[in-house]
């Protein structure tokens, strides 16, 4: 289940991070009763989550948004899970060992886990969700399954499993255990079309009802193998808007919220009964340019001079860029893992920064015979002006405004931009277009799939270019260090290979990576108590102990 | 005579049809970007689960296969697959077409009823302080866009004085059938409806007005007055039938025109109807809702123009013998 962060995706079908401009856009309904006094979520102990990104489907198969996996991954367990810290700990099951070679993990299952149809949780169902998964390429998660090989039922509990290489990441953490018993008679092109209108899974909630485009209520499991949760229920309620989202918690008829805009997030402080929470995310906004060497490319190919990316880069000023396009809500940004990842995350000095350096810009285009032109503008040796498109998704608006003051900085030393605006899924079909890409710069962001660094560093992989790499950079260095990192069982050793894949990732510059946006989110204090901030939120996180903690008041 | 006329009213019925059904068709299969691409970058999806997604939506054939097959399932009732839902179109239209109905069918008997009250009473009292009145109110009404008297409306009724929800079809929680259900849904259709005839009762009262206003000077009505009938009984039984026939043709163009107009009215509101159906579809290029629910627009359209013609010349005598 890895379609965790997207925070405020429009498109809700990517985890590229369109940060639309706040939830406004994402096309959905809400349910803001506001006339209706507050009833005391306590006496029900429903807990009442307010979003504005609508879940698509029930299927842990074929679900692509954000919304859908924060639900089911409350419906379905996977064998380990991510405790309030996104350190592992046991889920449906228990790690017994992992082989010295790091190919081959044992797991011991909960002995009192069942299914919500009553059913026993079995050994068989894991072997099954792993391999249907693995062999038919099913769902999000399939790719943590690339190195799979075989596994094996010991007894009922006990299940071993192996892989071609070594897993320095666990996918355990990530594939949802299905029951054999509904899925396994399907074809898989039948999985892939199924909706599973009432998903059985053996977690700690059971589905109730989605009344679509309104709300999603999931029960309390009374036979889940874990300590029983105190909510007897959660519903998920959908708004249109995130003004009357923000005022349905002001009104007391929401319990939190899974997203504040930025521009909402300050006027909720001070407001009685409500906190405000500022957090890490797994997140940032860069600046891309187009690398491709592609000869159907029509992209400037002036861009494959690493000399003018880097000049573009030290243009740029991140600490005003928090300041002016995100309202001071986050922290200026260099390599691509954000300080979420804590120990993982490359420190780039700040003398050796690309940032804020006009000067360092013009000196080095200079030397690399870039003079300046006609109306301030450099050209190259043939005359070819340094000029080049910038796209910027229209309804994001801290990007468009990051747009506007970067056409500034770069005309300070000599480069002219042209911002142009497109919705969102415009831009990611111009932008994805890896045939003949047709266009030179653009500005979006990511999310991590995982608190495991891997998600974010896969992305410029060679091989993800059709995929998920968005300016087609190939680095074959890159990508061997990549690799390496990702079979390395040494903790040590794996964080010395990440760190260097951040240096070469930076130094190559073909992101230029703005700022790390914070998670911002808001709860009341007189309904729930227990809520505690972590990296990535309290709700709409990789893990789901907030969900399971929390006590009404 | 009479039998050509239907055979040629029906034809290019049928041929507005099968040309709506083919535009929309090109209309969508030529927009840039196609869905695979979209959910299969969402993840590590390789080849060849690309190539699975690819066959379940059927996008592995040329555009004129396509077309062949679109052509086909529509015949049968088949819209396709939605490529976010992962269930039929017919499915996923179908609660948000009933939805719809309920808010437009209440909207346009309340705008119809309302409206031609307004522009009988005008009328009745025409160049009077009260038909000035009407009409100024009706026009500024109408020249208001939906979505901001929407808005108006939620920050008056929800945020000043909450006394009605503002968004939504329904409370969460509650147990689907019975009383309070119905009522509970009665109360979220309020605000949306009144939005809706708010905006459009002025096309009913002043075509009632205008067209009253012109009836109530023909000789007929002087002779019934002549004859000592109520003011009351001219107008509501003798002139209104005669003015009749133009908000006939409102009535059904209006019908037409409102399902889309809802759009808006439902998305301000978070009606769960085909407005906020087809928003949603459009921001995530699901293809097959948008086919679908264009068509039945087209449909929709096509089909009260074609009844409002029917019912023309079943009221009006003069227009069956031209």
């Amino acid at each position: 289940m890895d379609a965790q962060h997207e925070p405020v995706s429009t498109s809700a079908i990517t985890r590229r991070r369109f940060l639309a401009a706040s939830a406004a856009t994402a096309g959905s309904v809400g349910l803001a009763t506001l006339a209706e006094t507050s009833t005391s979520a306590a006496a029900s102990a429903t807990l009442r989550v307010g979003w504005t990104t609508p879940p698509d489907v029930m299927n842990p198969f074929t679900f692509a948004t954000t919304a859908s996996n924060e639900i089911l991954w409350l419906i379905y367990d996977t064998l380990l899970e991510y405790d309030i810290d996104l350190n592992p700990e046991p889920g449906l099951a228990t790690r017994q060992s992992i082989s010295a070679d790091g190919k081959t993990f044992t797991y011991s299952l909960q002995p009192k886990a069942r299914w919500h149809d009553g059913r026993p949780v079995t050994a068989a169902d894991v072997q099954y969700t792993f391999e249907v998964t693995a062999k038919h390429n099913l769902g999000q998660a399939a790719w943590a399954l690339a190195d799979y090989a075989s596994s094996q039922v010991i007894n009922d509990h006990t299940i071993v499993i192996r892989y071609k290489a070594p897993q320095a990441f666990d996918p355990a953490m990530l594939i949802a255990i299905v029951p054999q018993h509904i899925f396994g008679p399907m074809s898989p092109s039948k999985i892939l079309s199924y909706n599973n209108p009432h998903p059985i899974g053996s977690g700690p909630f059971m589905f109730n009802k989605w009344v679509t485009g309104q709300y999603v209520q999931v029960n309390r499991n009374p036979h889940w193998w874990g300590q029983a949760p105190k909510a007897s229920s959660i519903i998920w309620n959908q708004y249109d808007n995130s003004d009357v989202m923000v005022q349905a918690l002001v009104a007391g008829q929401l319990d939190i919220l899974t997203e504040v805009p930025p521009v909402l997030f300050d006027s909720l402080t001070g407001k009685s009964n409500v906190k405000p929470v500022e957090m890490e995310s797994f997140s940032f906004h860069h600046i891309g340019f187009n690398v491709s060497r592609n000869p159907k490319s029509k992209g400037n190919r002036l861009l494959l001079d690493p000399t003018i990316r880097r000049a573009l880069a030290y243009s740029l000023d991140r600490e005003q860029l928090v300041a002016l396009a995100l309202a001071g809500r986050g922290i200026p940004a260099s390599v691509q893992l954000p300080p979420s990842f804590g120990a993982w995350q490359e420190k780039i000095p700040a003398d050796q920064q690309f940032n804020n350096n006009p000067g360092k810009a013009r000196r080095l285009l200079d030397a690399a015979g870039y003079k300046v032109g006609s109306g301030g503008v450099r050209t190259d040796r043939h005359g070819a002006p340094l000029s080049f498109r910038l796209i910027a998704i229209q309804t994001t608006d801290e990007d468009v405004l990051a747009g506007q003051i970067f056409v500034k900085a770069a005309e300070a030393v000599g480069i002219k931009l042209t911002l142009d605006t497109l919705d969102n899924t415009t831009l990611g079909n111009v932008v994805y277009n890896a045939a003949a890409p047709n266009w030179d710069i653009f500005i979006w962001g990511w999310d991590s799939a995982s608190p495991d660094p891997d998600y974010l560093l896969s992305v410029d992989l060679t091989s993800q270019i059709g995929g998920n790499n968005d300016v087609f950079y190939s680095n074959p260095t890159y990508d061997r260090i990549y690799a390496q990192q990702a079979v390395q069982m040494n903790l040590a050793r794996r964080r010395t290979l990440v760190h260097e894949l951040q240096k070469i990732f930076y130094d190559d510059a073909a992101y230029c990576i703005m700022w790390y946006q914070s998670k911002l989110q808001a709860y009341r204090t007189d309904t729930w108590k227990g809520w505690r901030p972590t990296r990535g939120g309290m709700v709409y996180n990789f893990t789901r102990d907030n969900y399971l903690s929390v006590k009404p008041q | 005579m009479r039998g050509s006329y239907w055979v040629r009213k029906l034809a290019s019925l049928a041929a507005t049809l099968y040309a709506t059904v083919s535009f929309n068709f090109l209309l969508f299969h030529v927009l840039p970007g196609n869905p695979v691409q979209l959910l299969a970058r969402s993840g590590h999806y390789d080849a060849a689960a690309r190539r699975q997604l690819v066959a379940l939506f059927e996008l592995n054939h040329s555009l004129l296969d396509q077309y062949v097959i679109y052509l086909n399932n529509t015949l049968h009732g088949n819209l396709g697959f939605s490529y976010v839902y992962r269930e039929p179109v017919t499915t996923v239209l179908g609660s948000a077409i009933g939805n719809t109905l309920l808010l437009v069918g209440t909207a346009t008997f309340i705008t119809v009823v309302v409206g031609v009250w307004l522009g009988v009473v005008a009328a009745s009292r025409a160049n009077s302080l009260t038909d000035a009145t009407v009409s100024v109110t009706s026009l500024s009404l109408w020249s208001m866009p939906d979505f901001f008297t929407g808005m108006i409306l939620i920050f008056v009724c929800g945020v000043w004085i909450h006394v009605l929800p503002i968004s939504g079809i329904e409370s969460s929680g509650l147990a689907s059938g019975g009383l309070a259900h119905v009522l509970d849904i009665a109360r979220h259709l309020v605000l949306p409806a009144t939005t809706l005839v708010l905006v459009n009762a002025a096309e009913f009262s002043l075509i009632t007005r205008n067209s009253l206003v012109d009836t109530l000077v023909e000789d007929y009505v002087l002779t019934a007055r002549a004859k000592g009938v109520s003011r009351r009984a001219i107008v509501w039984r003798h002139a209104l039938r005669n003015a009749l026939l133009p908000i006939v043709t409102a009535t059904a163009l209006y019908v037409g025109m409102v399902l889309g107009g809802a759009i808006q009215v439902e998305t301000v509101f978070s009606w769960p109807g085909m407005g906020l159906l087809i928003y949603n579809a459009v921001e995530q290029r699901d293809y097959p809702v948008l086919e679908a629910s264009f068509l039945i627009f087209a449909i929709a359209v096509i089909v009260t123009n074609f009844a409002s013609d029917v019912l023309y010349r079943l009221l009006d005598p003069r227009v069956r013998r031209t």
